[in-house]
């Protein structure tokens, strides 16, 4: 166990939009909140699964919705904690803890909130080791665990209870309800025991995000080359730097959804990129080939300052370098490549692991 | 108290068909599923409110969507189940009854199935006196009832439970869910004691839909002027005979919507009648001037059989007869027109009671 402060926050932050390809969420809002909690309530207990027992029940809390409106909207911290009661009520168990359901983004910070207001430990793990924009697609739902009993609550105290058939269902009704909720919605979801989470959850995501967090800072503060340290601090590949030239972006069906076209520079001059997006990255294509596809993730960086640049940030003019890394390797399991593959997001490709395309280069 | 079995089935699917001003769902299929459940699990009891202990508690049941689909898409029944005994294991305390929430069309008899399969009794009152399209549309809503804890299922097995700070919330997220569960749905909904539907409840209105069935059947076997004698039985006005032209007809956002155009004939003749309707019938304008509105209860009627004809059931050239019914004396308050006036649904038209357009005559 170790405890998480004020600048734990700051480096879990910066990581986590690293992890975050884009999406989740800027982490700002959600750093912003869980700095107010731990101030006001104190720092938050992390615990490896290995700490924790076999029975503990553990229930993610999260935010849901159009990351371009949390931006102007901030959640307003009542709503999780609703969320997150009404599970552990409406399931009869205590949760003993909370956790992140997806390192990525604004959903690592989101759980210190609830973990600093209830004085309840936070668990470091997750569900996907990324961001992705849909409920189902999570390392738990290829294990089986089911993301209901779910609940979701908004900031004027409207509360929704689901039990579902499948993961898919919970993001039907969901993303339905999350729309009339103004685009945003918390909630808590996929409770499973600390047995469970060793089987099925990625390991350490949110130390993970940290690192990262602190190397980009460090490779900042040393003037380095904070691209090539991320880069490094990830184990993944550079694809491209250039300028923005176009940004095309729309809110539907609860989702930023949208493309970024860029023109190479330096050594990557003459070539153009096309990145698309759903709330988070979803592919790479350069001069019309693949470069990436998800479950793989793609980070756009600020050229200087190798700070992370979510969706909603990216705009004509920026000088951008774009890196791919693997993604955890659980995704590339059968089961759960499927509920992450290029073709389900309307992608004719087959899947090629970033490290097969980019090995050598 | 007394019995409902199958013989009283007919006659109250009958008379909710005319209380359904032309929607609640075709009571056919209702009216089947009941049948079947009384057969199976035996005959249900019907009490009044003056039977019961002030402090039972009541959950009503319903079906939630576009009464064009339930045509051809059966509930399986367990749905039904699921909803009520879902509200009722989220509140935590023994449900006495269930009831009609809405006693025009389906929604008459669906309560029957629950109550004869779960062997609890049913209650002689409803929210409505009629049918209306949306969820905050009860009387209930008037005597701050709360709709939620409100429960949706559907046929494959999801539940959606709500707690929502107003009914016309749960209206806005219900009625999406619908959509995403094939726009029907089953719901529970409104939980309230003996001593608040004492107040809040229009009491009688089972019992009254038997009546008019009874009334209207009779007609059909022994009377030359069927529509007449409905007419007398439901005190109400005959406004229109004609031959029914254009029917304009959109499924929108879970509700089916249209307007039908209708010549006149016989004393009629040389008029014409425009019936705006969404799920029900709300508007007739004849010669384009607004003659009847919501709150007051329309219904179309086969001008030979007096057979009461529901809005997915008018045809291109029927013939029919146009009767208007005073409603329930608790909607014509100014909260009660809040809620269901011609305003509310979009109609730039004061409500003036039918019996003051047609009394006179």
């Amino acid at each position: 166990m170790r405890h998480l402060h004020e600048e734990n926050i700051e480096d879990i932050a910066l990581g986590a939009a690293v992890l975050g390809t884009g999406g989740g969420g800027d982490p700002y809002v959600g750093k912003l909140m869980a700095r107010e909690a731990v101030r006001q309530y104190g720092p938050v207990e992390l615990y490896t699964l290995d700490e924790l027992d076999d029975d503990d029940l553990i229930v993610p809390s999260a935010g849901m919705g159009a990351p371009i409106v949390i931006v102007e909207k901030l959640p307003a911290g009542d709503d999780m904690i609703r969320a997150f009661k009404a599970l552990g009520k409406y399931s009869g168990r205590e949760p003993r803890g909370t956790m992140s359901i997806e390192a990525g983004g604004l959903n690592s910070i989101m759980p210190i909130y609830v973990a600093a207001r209830l004085r309840i430990p936070m668990v470091d793990c997750d569900g996907m080791g990324r961001a992705f924009p849909e409920i189902q697609m999570t390392i738990f739902t290829a294990h089986g665990i089911t993301a209901s009993p779910f609940a979701m609550s908004d900031e004027r105290g409207n509360v929704l209870l689901m039990d579902t058939i499948s993961n898919h269902w919970v993001e039907t009704f969901a993303r339905s309800c999350v729309v009339h909720m103004g685009a945003e919605g918390m909630i808590a979801l996929y409770s499973a025991t600390v047995k469970q989470l060793k089987e099925a959850a990625i390991h350490g995501t949110i130390t993970l995000a940290e690192e990262i967090g602190k190397t980009v800072r460090n490779a900042r503060r040393d003037e380095a080359n904070p691209v090539d340290a991320v880069r490094q601090a990830v184990g993944g590949f550079l694809l491209f730097r250039g300028k923005i030239t176009d940004v095309d972006r729309r809110i539907e069906g609860g989702w930023n959804r949208g493309d970024a076209k860029m023109a190479g520079s330096g050594d990557f001059s003459g070539q153009e990129l096309l990145l698309e997006f759903q709330n988070e990255h979803l592919a790479v294509r350069i001069d019309g080939e693949f470069a990436a596809t998800v479950p793989d993730l793609i980070a756009v960086l600020d050229s200087e300052t190798g700070e992370p640049i979510t969706t909603e940030a990216l705009r004509y003019g920026m000088r951008v370098a774009v890196i791919a890394f693997p993604c955890a390797p659980q995704w590339r399991e059968p089961a759960a490549l499927e509920l992450a593959h290029p073709r389900y997001f309307g992608y004719d490709v087959d899947y090629v692991p970033v490290e097969e395309r980019y090995r050598g280069a | 108290m007394r019995i409902i079995d199958e013989s009283v089935l007919e006659d109250l699917a009958l008379g909710a068909a005319v209380l359904g001003t032309g929607g609640g769902g075709d009571p056919y299929i209702g009216k089947l599923m009941a049948r079947q459940a009384i057969r199976d699990y035996g005959p249900v009891e019907l009490y009044t409110l003056d039977e019961l202990d002030d402090d039972d508690l009541i959950v009503p049941t319903a079906m939630m969507g576009a009464p064009t689909v339930m045509v051809e898409k059966m509930p399986n029944g367990d749905d039904i189940v699921n909803a009520f005994l879902s509200v009722g294991k989220y509140i935590g305390k023994p449900v006495k009854a269930t009831m009609s929430i809405e006693a025009g069309g389906l929604n008459s008899v669906v309560p029957i199935y629950c109550a004869a399969r779960l062997s609890v009794p049913m209650v002689d009152c409803d929210g409505m006196g009629r049918a209306f399209p949306e969820l905050q549309m009860v009387t209930h809503t008037i005597h701050g009832i709360s709709s939620t804890p409100f429960a949706m299922s559907d046929e494959r097995g999801n539940t959606v439970l709500m707690e929502t700070i107003s009914n016309l919330w749960t209206e806005t997220f219900a009625r999406s869910v619908t959509v995403n569960m094939g726009a029907m749905a089953m719901i529970a909904l409104y939980a309230a004691t003996v001593a608040q539907l004492k107040e809040a409840a229009i009491p009688g209105t089972i019992t009254l839909a038997e009546e008019i069935g009874k009334v209207v059947r009779r007609a059909r076997l022994e009377e030359d002027e069927p529509v007449e004698t409905i007419r007398e039985a439901v005190g109400g006005y005959l406004i229109f005979k004609g031959k029914i032209g254009d029917v304009e007809r959109r499924t929108e956002a879970g509700f089916a919507k249209g307007d039908a155009h209708i010549e006149g004939i016989d004393e009629y003749a040389g008029q014409r009648l425009q019936l705006s309707f969404q799920n029900e019938h709300l508007a007739a304008r004849i010669d384009g001037e607004f003659k009847v509105t919501v709150p007051d209860l329309l219904a179309v009627l086969d001008v030979d059989t007096g057979e009461p004809i529901t809005t997915e059931g008018l045809r291109y050239g029927f013939r029919v007869a146009i009767i208007a019914i005073p409603c329930a004396e608790k909607w014509r308050s100014p909260k009660g027109l809040e809620i269901v006036g011609p305003g509310y649904f979009g109609y730039d038209t004061e409500y003036i009671p039918v019996e003051q357009t047609y009394g006179a005559g």
